[in-house]
């Protein structure tokens, strides 16, 4: 009788036990829902205390899969972890998949942690390099060792490489990724009404002739920044991300700030062989156009020897730089007796 | 620069010519000199190697070239290439710019008619130079036209020999940009002798270049928004006039319509985005026009004033309605991807791999710039500064067009070649308006200096007389040194050139050729090796894999058909050749049979140290296969985010199809002394994996020193062969299933029909019987069957389905 009653209780209790799990995962998904729809964009911000909840506690396998963003705000403004950038991403990865299925798939969260308010939960994840993002499925047992985690090839495409992370680990889809437009349409229908009030105003003064746009000292100023811009390779630069200057492998204390070899170029060494170039130019023309207007006979005289020294050393530097860096020895095809 | 030497002046005394006749005489013995010079300096190439067409693109030109010469026009016009893009094919007619192959089959017939009997590679080969020579004397009326003829002089002397130009323009490299700088220089010529004269003949000229631009290259978007730009720039600076309005009227219609005869162009004119700013700036036209004949009309200023400011907002907020009507509606095709990435030059990097990874896409370091311009450079400025001073309608065309060439120069390292004329030109205003002020101040003889000002060229009159006749002696020793200065610096100018051009532009990157350790040359002939041994050697309809690179020499040369080629319209093509390039052999096999390949050929440069082989290229062919087939993942084939082929390499990349391919036995090889067998000399290091088998294709050529690699696709294995070479089908594999005939016989349908079945799958039904009957007739143990129920019963158990009554033929 008592083995009876043993057997009988033992059943009703892991009845309770299924009915009470079902019971707390249906409230640990609404607990959710409402923490996303609390959140703007569709993140919820985890703690050590909501990490346990909703991911340590309950029973394998949980009804949900969740993406987390580990995330440090004293690390946001280090531009090479581009934290904020990802992060601004992740969420346009949650909101849209929010408002890809209404607000109502419960199978995937989105979640962030934040390394100083829950250093204990990056320690449970086994965290320790940012950027970092994490796909907990529903049968991970360890959160560290069972979880996937997004690799950088994931990230190179930003918003839509995740979202193909995702589908591929979770058989969910995203959908298409909703990124806000970059003015709203309330500034955009401001900005077109401010312009078309402008307008006329501004006809009337180019017509008058009388703005900045007819003063040529602008445009030279303008012409002669373009050409700065260009011959100094800041486009490359922008393009490439090159960094101004980098730091030299073997000894660590010196910076280098001259790339050897063609087709690359550090940053700060392409603005200093623009401003060369610049400088000679506008000496030429400062001399022909300007100089020539100075009364003082040795004022001339000194500016002229000034500007001849300057160019010739600039030319000659310029030309030693170049033909260092592209390894050229540039000779003439002279009779080699001449030489 | 119109100065002469002393002595040239006493002989052209003695013919007693009046100063303006002597001025002329020298003026146009220079301009043959430059002229002549233009063209000898492009002919290094052939001095050095020999007379042939260079690069990848110039090879798809000649071929067409050909073809036209032996088709005629109507037939190349209509032309459908099945050699390329297999297995789509290409429309040649309607998908490239005709004006070259044209232009080189009219001075060919030209030649031909005048009895010199040249062969028409001749023909392409030199036609770059030639048109080089041409742009020398464009470059001299556009200096006259802008500045003075002095200048003229100067402009056409520096792109006589500017490396930036001569980079597209040596003889035998046969390209669109040969003759389409010459014809940009002469539309923007015509164009801004259209707008200073406003003549009619100049901008019906000026339409006629255009057109001629359209036809040649595609860079001619670059004209259709900078001229707008330019009107633009002119009407909201208050320099509207009616020469504008004709010049650029006439120019834009007539243009469109001839453009709109070019079948690559079409209807883009009207249609395309790029093309929009062309079209709102001549309604805008219209506008200026229209309020010119109001004001005309109305006295009443402030009544004026009103009906302007209605006016302009209409007109403005019409064109914007309509360009976002057309937009949305599809009408109006937004913006290429080609054209976006000039306007921000990140995108290419982002979106499109395919733009990015071509080396002449690059961004440009400044050492490129210096390299193509050398001094060119530091005059820019100065010359800058001279256009500022002396503000006109073409001063202010020549000062944008120079700007935004530099910006686009500054985003791709290919379009230093467009930036190259209005370099030439603005340089040689600075170094035309020097000298020619120096030596006015020298020549002066002591005398008060006309002008009233050392150099001066805007002629100040304020600088008084006292002062000057102070400072002469020091004056004429500064010009002095000043003018050898800038003689110092052309004469450097000119040897920076010869030598670029000689060692650096000169080479036609097919055949390779570097120095060898005793200073001697060693030339690599592989290119031509391989593309010969195709043609020689392999069935006619034989189809080669390559990466694109290589598409056009293979047909041109080897006379094969390419599944994907430099023409890179189809970017899904191109990645499916990058996905096989990228996978594992059992994989990649399945694409390369799906795309009926039967060779496969790669670029490797680890015996020679040739560095821009595939390997190298291989991470865009990982970028550019991800890009369409996201299974293919960069960081797969890195280490830490670094390119390795050695021991320390991604597994991925160490047997991925590329890598095998180009280090197949390359493992047993010594390339260097006192380096393992294995060294890449290309990269330095000893590879990874030296024991590469390949399961389903074989070595089929390689070139003497290594730099192509052809491999045979092998047929399928253990199947029967009714395709194969012989076309019947290889009885001995399927000794199997004769045996196995010979016991369905005896124990009906309990046989194990399994190794057989597995011989016959893939086999079309009918096949796999008619395979069988030979296999029978073939056996020589002289089995007597039933062969019409056993192969039935065969056949059914192996789950295929035949007409019962098969019986073998005789």
């Amino acid at each position: 009788m008592a083995a009876h009653f043993f057997t009988l209780s033992i059943i009703t209790l892991s009845l309770f036990v299924v009915a009470s799990s079902g019971e707390l995962e249906s409230e640990l998904v609404a607990d959710l829902l409402t923490l996303q729809s609390e959140s703007k964009s569709g993140v919820i911000h985890l703690d050590d205390r909501t990490v346990s909840k909703f991911l340590t506690y309950p029973r394998i396998p949980r009804p949900y899969s969740f993406l987390i963003f580990f995330d440090a705000a004293n690390f946001h403004d280090k531009p090479e972890l581009r934290l904020r950038e990802l992060r601004r991403e992740f969420e346009i990865v949650a909101s849209s998949f929010i408002t890809n299925h209404n607000s109502s798939n419960t199978k995937l969260f989105f979640g962030d942690i934040e390394f100083r308010e829950s250093q204990s939960s990056f320690q449970l994840f086994g965290v320790n390099s940012l950027p970092h993002v994490r796909l907990v499925g529903p049968t991970a047992k360890s959160l560290k060792d069972d979880s996937d985690v997004m690799d950088q090839g994931d990230f190179s495409r930003l918003a839509e490489s995740m979202a193909e992370f995702v589908e591929s680990r979770t058989k969910l889809t995203v959908g298409p990724i909703h990124r806000p437009p970059v003015l709203s349409k309330m500034q955009l229908g401001l900005i077109t009404a401010l312009l078309l009030l402008c307008l006329p105003l501004v006809a009337k003064r180019i017509f008058a002739g009388e703005t900045l746009i007819h003063d040529p000292k602008i445009w030279l100023s303008g012409a002669v920044f373009v050409y700065f811009f260009s011959v100094s390779g800041a486009m490359h630069n922008i393009i490439r991300k090159m960094p101004m200057f980098l730091v030299d492998r073997n000894d660590p204390n010196k910076l280098v700030f001259f790339y050897q070899g063609s087709g690359m170029q550090l940053g700060a060494e392409g603005f200093a062989v623009g401003f060369l170039y610049t400088v000679v130019g506008l000496l030429l023309a400062v001399v022909t156009h300007v100089l020539v207007y100075v009364k003082d006979a040795t004022a001339k005289r000194l500016a002229m020897l000034f500007t001849l020294l300057v160019s010739f050393w600039a030319v000659k530097k310029v030309i030693l730089l170049d033909n260092w860096k592209t390894g050229y020895g540039i000779h003439g095809f002279w009779p080699s007796s001449w030489n | 620069m119109a100065t002469m030497p002393a002595s040239a002046s006493d002989l052209l005394k003695s013919f007693k010519l009046k100063t303006k006749q002597q001025e002329l005489l020298i003026r146009v013995s220079i301009l043959c000199l430059v002229y002549i010079l233009a063209f000898i300096t492009r002919l290094f190439s052939v001095l050095r190697y020999e007379s042939m067409i260079h690069e990848f693109d110039p090879y798809f030109n000649y071929r067409t070239t050909l073809y036209l010469t032996e088709n005629g026009f109507y037939d190349f016009w209509n032309w459908f290439d099945y050699e390329s893009w297999y297995p789509l094919g290409r429309i040649v007619g309607g998908t490239l710019y005709p004006g070259l192959m044209v232009t080189a089959v009219l001075i060919y017939r030209i030649l031909r008619f005048l009895r010199f009997a040249v062969h028409i590679r001749e023909v392409c080969v030199l036609t770059a130079p030639f048109f080089a020579s041409n742009t020398t004397l464009v470059a001299y009326f556009f200096g006259k036209e802008i500045w003075d003829s002095g200048a003229g002089l100067v402009a056409a002397i520096l792109i006589a020999i500017c490396p930036g130009y001569i980079s597209r323009s040596v003889a035998g490299s046969y390209d669109n940009e040969g003759v389409a700088i010459f014809a940009l220089l002469f539309t923007f010529y015509v164009f801004v002798k259209a707008v200073n004269t406003g003549s009619l003949a100049w901008s019906l000229a000026s339409a006629f270049g255009y057109f001629y631009m359209v036809s040649a290259w595609g860079g001619y978007v670059f004209i259709i928004n900078l001229i707008p730009l330019y009107v633009l720039v002119l009407l909201i600076t208050g320099r509207y006039s009616m020469r504008l309005y004709v010049a650029y009227n006439c120019m834009y219609i007539l243009g469109m319509l001839l453009a709109m005869q070019i079948r690559f162009v079409g209807f883009q004119h009207v249609q395309s985005g790029e093309h929009m700013a062309v079209m709102g700036v001549f309604f805008l036209m219209q506008v200026f026009y229209f309020l010119d004949w109001v004001k005309h009309m109305l006295s009443d200023t402030k009544l004026f004033q009103a009906f302007l400011r209605i006016t302009v907002t209409c007109a403005v907020a019409v064109g914007g309605i309509a360009l976002g009507l057309g937009m949305v509606s599809g009408y109006i095709s937004p913006w290429t991807g080609r054209f976006y990435s000039l306007l921000d030059p990140t995108y290419a990097k982002d979106h499109i791999p395919i733009i990015a990874s071509v080396s002449e896409h690059q961004p440009t370091a400044w050492s490129s710039f210096m390299f193509d311009f050398h001094i060119l450079l530091f005059l820019f400025p100065a010359g800058l500064y001279f256009c500022f001073k002396r503000l006109s309608d073409a001063t202010i065309f020549i000062v944008m067009y120079g700007l935004t060439s530099m910006y686009f120069a500054g985003v791709m390292v290919r379009l230093i070649l467009v930036a190259t004329p209005a370099v030439c030109l603005i340089s040689a205003i600075a170094v035309s308006a020097t000298v020619k002020n120096l030596t006015v101040l020298l020549r002066s003889k002591n005398k008060v200096v006309q002008t009233g000002s050392t150099k001066g060229s805007g002629g100040s009159k304020s600088s008084s007389k006292a002062l000057l006749d102070q400072s002469q002696p020091f004056q004429k020793n500064g010009a002095i040194a000043l003018l050898f200065g800038a003689f110092y610096l052309l004469s450097r100018y000119a040897t920076h050139c010869t030598w670029v051009t000689s060692e650096a532009y000169s080479s036609p990157s097919i055949v390779l050729a570097a120095r060898g350790a005793h200073g001697n040359r060693v030339i690599f002939d592989d290119y031509r090796e391989a593309y010969f041994w195709l043609r020689q050697n392999t069935p006619q309809d034989a189809k080669v894999m390559s990466w694109w690179d290589y598409g056009y020499q293979i047909t041109a040369m080897g006379n094969r058909t390419v599944i994907v080629d430099n023409n890179t319209w189809n970017n899904t093509h191109i990645a499916t050749v990058g996905r096989a390039m990228s996978s594992y052999e059992d994989e990649a096999i399945e694409i390369i049979r799906s795309l009926d390949v039967d060779y496969v050929l790669v670029v490797f440069g680890g015996v020679t140290g040739y560095s821009s082989d595939d390997i190298n290229k291989f991470l865009w062919m990982v970028r550019i296969g991800g890009g369409v087939f996201p299974v293919i993942k960069e960081p797969d084939y890195l280490v830490n985010g670094e390119y390795r082929v050695d021991k320390g390499a991604a597994p991925k990349m160490l047997n991925c199809l590329m890598y095998k391919l180009c280090y197949y036995r390359f493992g047993e090889m010594l390339t260097e002394y006192g380096k393992p067998p294995g060294y890449d000399r290309a990269r330095g290091v000893e590879i990874g994996n030296k024991d590469v088998k390949l399961e389903h294709l074989e070595e089929a050529f390689t070139t003497s020193n290594w730099i192509v690699r052809i491999y045979r696709v092998k047929p399928p294995n253990n199947r029967c062969n009714i395709h194969g070479q012989s076309g019947t089908c290889n009885p001995q594999n399927l000794g199997v299933c004769l045996d196995l005939l010979g016991l369905v016989d005896v124990n009906l349908g309990n046989a194990p029909t399994k190794p057989c079945c597995s011989l016959i799958e893939g086999l079309v039904d009918l096949e796999g019987a008619v395979c069988l009957c030979t296999a029978v007739r073939a056996n020589v143990l002289g089995i007597h069957i039933n062969l019409s129920i056993s192969l039935s019963l065969l056949l059914r158990n192996c789950e295929r389905k035949v007409a019962t009554e098969y019986i073998c033929g005789p």
